[in-house]
């Protein structure tokens, strides 16, 4: 795969270099994925989707706690989820998020390009 | 403002909001941990520890929230400023630079703004023009009362027509001392056609301008100000005006000007009488001012008012003079501007060029600086920032440098504008009348964001071919070859300043030095003009003149002395040539223009210095014989009576038979201002008794006396004699240095431009020459190694700086010649393509571009062979 340069975010100055590759495009597609995923069986908060991300891949899947939010965030601007404070069943406070149709329809956009990419690539480890 | 306010809160706000909701994950975390058998003491950490860095996660959601581009500007600041304390020489040097630019621009604009730009203190002010006849009497169109009285049946083309008079001084009585004071007379609708109304108190009325109508007048601001300390009661309140008791009825706005653009302290009306004959009314001069009709353009109007123009022309212009006279209908802007808009234009032309050359400069720095960081910028660019994010940069360092040497120039422009002020006599160009306000800020505002794009643009495109990391080690050629082309404008713009000012100060040495035909060292005049009401009659001025001669040869050590009705550089009177009769010749030409007149008592051509070139002059037993003598200048001597003697010869001069003998000739005196050539003049003797002398009288003292002391004791005669009548005592020398001061002052603020301009050029030539032998010392070093000479070497880089230097000559010389064509009517006695003005010009240039070749040609013929090529 051809990643390129220009579409490397790295705003940092020389002096503050260092790759992250968090922060790079393709991981926050997968992540922002997921997320779509998780929600798409109904509203939740920001822990109850690392622990449903944690629970369902069987723990192949670990999403770092904190990286969650900036997608989240990020996610909400873009309009894709919905984000609301409600009461957890146990009386807490916690911020809810819910798809959008939006968010709804990317979702079964990057459904489809990943089952297509994955096949493709299953194919090509299965011919070798 | 209040926005900015609820952003911070809304800021605020939502970063509380963020917290919370981790916070809130940190607490379901912990329960869940607690839930599945964690120790409750252990939970708590343990959820912050599988949570990761809470503020590094705070700061990315931030992140997200803040727009990224203007997140990204503030960087580029913040990065640009960090950039600018390390370097603080280029800084301050590149920071002053423009400070000069933009306060050289802004402290002019401040200047020619209220005349080129700035809409006039009236209302519409599009609609009003000035109309006259234009001719050989005056330099601007002018009127007379009985084509005024034709022409306001002219409907078509004017809503309204107004007239004025010259301003005249006037003497208004403030307790016991006179206070000598500009009047003017106005018709009624003056103010009303210019659509202006009193802040206080009311306008003229009809009556009021009725032509025995009892004396009322406006005041203006100042004076009310000054004068009656703003006092509202000062309405209706009688003063005594020229020994007249007139009744204050209103106040004038505060920037209000005559339409000629004269300053005003008090309007009267003018009381023109239509019912006098019509032959008096056409030899009474006025200045007249229209509103057009709307929907009229000018040259409609001009269609429009021509038949009564032609008619008026036909009763009132002698036929000798009908062919010289035209018409002129032209806005009141330019009428106002006539004398001063090719100044304006040039000291702004001059003050831009100084922006430009300051840019470039700068423009220069810049990319010297660029160069020096260049592998930074590869190394960005190569790890992927955009082009579009290096440009954005490089214009946000432009800006940053734009806005601090913006502040700085607004405060150079304020400081020069005041040295102007100290520099220029009051009145020259409307200078007392500069501000900075905000027009002029906004000016400063727009010039400075002009100057940074323009400057900025080089560093910009540069980064932009850098922007690949193969440029690494190829962008030097291109990269000098731009700065080259700079350096080549550089010396281009700064010729063309240098030239326009050896012009202007080659023509005011021309001014300063010309022979004017009359002497003016130890010349010491005194004039006065007797009151209107205590010298109403004839016999009454007759009498003080008698006075004052008699007074004034009291005055101790008053060597020759002489009175006049007005002294060189300026004419007097004024009558047609073709009016003048000589006895037993047939008429004179028509069309000969005016001729210059003068009433001079018998000591006049000694004390002024004006050599007798034939017969002699007038002398007190002629003027006690009541005879009336006639003396002419050589100019209208040859035009009459080319290379024949017109001594005794008799000549009739006002058309009534009365013939006088010519008793003499003068060399030419200067007489049609400092900037023409002496036209005819003749002088007429001034007699004991006389039926006609102009009231305004000029004393002339050729003395040895210290001028101070001699002013002391003229003032002491004139205060014996008369104490309400003002004097002007001055040395003639001072007076014509005022009449020089718009050039001189044109003059010296050019060449300062130029001046610094050059240094500019020249700061530039020396920074790419420099530039230019650091990056190829490994060059030199090779060469030498292999055998150059040092003194090849200096003449190699010598020769690379001529090229460019030509080349900027040439540019500058074709642009000096298309543009100092335009400085024409600024230039005495030299012509715009004056030769020793532009090679005095290419001089000061080659000999300054050589200066700044110097010191880097020696620096590279100084290179050690051996350590530069050790240095890589």
């Amino acid at each position: 795969m051809e990643i390129s340069l220009d579409t490397l975010p790295l705003d940092d100055y020389p002096s503050e270099l260092g790759l992250d590759m968090k922060r790079t495009d393709q991981l926050q597609g997968a992540l922002e994925m997921v997320i779509l995923k998780t929600l798409q069986s109904g509203a939740k908060h920001g822990f109850d989707i690392a622990l449903h991300v944690q629970t369902v891949s069987d723990g192949l899947l670990r999403v770092e706690e904190g990286s969650l939010y900036p997608a989240l965030h990020r996610m909400e601007r873009q309009k894709l989820i919905d984000g609301e404070w409600r009461v957890t069943p146990n009386g807490r406070r916690a911020r809810y998020y819910a798809l959008t149709d939006e968010g709804r329809e990317r979702l079964a956009q990057a459904e489809l390009s990943w089952t297509t990419v994955s096949q493709g690539i299953q194919r090509l480890l299965n011919f070798a | 403002m209040n926005s900015l306010f609820a952003w911070a809160r809304r800021r605020r706000d939502s970063d509380a909001e963020w917290r919370e909701e981790i916070e809130s994950h940190l607490a379901l975390r912990e329960e869940w941990n607690a839930a599945h058998g964690v120790e409750p003491e252990d939970a708590r950490n343990l959820a912050r520890r599988q949570f990761g860095n809470t503020l590094a996660t705070l700061e990315e959601v931030r992140a997200v929230h803040i727009n990224p581009w203007i997140d990204g500007v503030l960087q580029d600041a913040k990065y640009a400023l960090r950039g600018f304390r390390k370097t603080p020489s280029f800084s301050i040097i590149a920071i002053a630079t423009i400070a000069i630019g933009i306060g050289a621009s802004t402290a002019i604009f401040s200047v020619v703004d209220p005349l080129l730009f700035r809409s006039l203190p009236y209302a519409q002010d599009e609609q009003l023009v000035s109309v006259g006849y234009f001719g050989p009497v005056d330099d601007q169109e002018f009127n007379v009362v009985s084509s005024y009285f034709d022409w306001q049946r002219a409907h078509a083309p004017f809503q309204a027509l107004t007239a004025m008079r010259p301003s005249s001084p006037c003497d208004l009585m403030v307790g016991e001392t006179p206070l000598r004071l500009t009047c003017y007379s106005a018709a009624g609708n003056l103010l009303g056609t210019l659509g202006v109304t009193p802040i206080l108190g009311s306008n003229f009325t009809a009556e009021d301008d009725l032509p025995r109508a009892p004396t009322v007048v406006l005041i203006s601001y100042e004076l009310w100000r000054s004068t009656f300390g703003s006092d509202p009661k000062v309405i209706g309140r009688k003063v005594s005006l020229d020994e007249e008791w007139v009744r204050i009825i209103g106040v004038l706005p505060k920037d209000f000007i005559m339409p000629e653009r004269g300053q005003v302290d008090i309007l009267r009306p003018a009381r023109l009488d239509a019912s006098l004959p019509r032959n008096a009314n056409s030899s009474s001069f006025l200045r007249t001012f229209a509103r057009l009709r709307s929907g009229v353009s000018i040259e409609q109007a001009r269609g429009l008012l021509r038949p009564y123009f032609d008619e008026s022309t036909r009763l009132d212009v002698p036929a000798s003079l009908r062919s010289e006279v035209r018409m002129v209908i032209r806005s009141l802007r330019d009428r106002q501007i006539h004398d001063v808009r090719l100044q304006s234009w040039t000291l702004m032309g001059a003050a831009i060029a100084l922006l430009l050359l300051a840019c470039t400069n700068v423009a220069n720095l810049l990319l010297a600086r660029a160069s020096a960081r260049r592998n930074e910028l590869a190394m960005r660019a190569a790890i992927g920032a955009s082009r579009g994010r290096l440009i954005r940069q490089a214009f946000t360092e432009s800006l940053i440098l734009g806005a601090l040497g913006g502040a700085a120039g607004c405060a150079a422009a304020w400081g020069l504008l005041h040295v102007l002020l100290r520099l220029a006599p009051p009145g020259t160009l409307g200078l007392d009348q500069a501000r900075i306000d905000v027009r002029v800020l906004v000016f400063a505002l727009i010039a400075t964001l002009l100057a940074a794009l323009l400057f900025g643009m080089a560093p910009a495109a540069e980064r932009v071919r850098s922007g690949a990391l193969a440029s690494w080690h190829t962008a030097g050629a291109t990269r000098t070859l731009f700065r080259k082309i700079l350096v080549a404008g550089q010396v281009a713009i700064s010729l063309i300043l240098l030239t326009g000012a050896s012009l202007l100060l080659r023509s005011l040495w021309e001014l300063q030095n010309r022979a004017l035909g009359f002497q003016t060292e130890h010349v010491v005049t005194a004039s006065f003009t007797p009151g209107n009401r205590r010298y109403q009659s004839v016999a009454a001025q007759i009498e003080l003149f008698r006075q004052v001669e008699e007074s004034m040869r009291r005055i101790p050590g008053s060597g020759s002395f002489a009175l006049s009705d007005t002294i060189p550089p300026r004419g007097g009177y004024t009558r047609p040539y073709s009016n003048l009769r000589i006895a037993g010749r047939p008429p004179l030409a028509e069309n000969g223009g005016l001729v210059l007149c003068r009433w001079v008592t018998p000591g006049y051509f000694q004390t002024m210095g004006i050599p007798i070139v034939a017969g002699r002059a007038f002398t007190e037993e002629e003027r006690a014989a009541g005879e009336s003598p006639v003396i002419l200048s050589a100019a209208l001597a040859h035009r009459i009576f080319g290379d024949e003697n017109p001594v005794s010869r008799l000549i009739e001069l006002d058309g009534n038979d009365h013939w006088s003998q010519i008793v003499g000739v003068t060399a030419d005196a200067t007489n049609s201002g400092l900037t023409e050539p002496p036209g005819p003049e003749y002088y007429r003797l001034r007699m004991r008794t006389a039926p006609f002398l102009p009231r305004s009288t000029v004393a002339v003292f050729r003395t040895p006396v210290d001028p101070a002391t001699f002013n002391h004791w003229i003032r002491r005669q004139f205060a014996a004699l008369d104490p309400a009548l003002p004097v002007t005592v001055q040395s003639l020398d001072e007076h014509l240095q005022e009449l020089r001061s718009l050039p001189r002052f044109m003059a010296s603020l050019v060449a300062a431009f130029a001046g610094i301009g050059t240094l500019l050029a020249a700061v530039g030539l020396f920074g790419v020459l420099s530039f230019l032998v650091s990056q190829r010392t490994q060059e030199i070093g090779v060469r030498m190694a292999v055998g150059a000479t040092p003194a090849r070497i200096a003449l190699q880089v010598q020769r690379q700086a001529g090229f460019w230097v030509v080349a900027g000559l040439i540019g500058g010389l074709a642009g000096s010649l298309a543009l100092t064509r335009t400085m024409r009517g600024l230039l005495y006695g030299i012509s715009p393509v004056d030769f020793v003005s532009f090679a005095a010009a290419v001089a000061v240039l080659v000999l300054v571009a050589t200066l700044a070749t110097y010191a880097p040609s020696h620096r590279a013929a100084r290179i050690d062979p051996a350590a530069a090529l050790r240095s890589e």
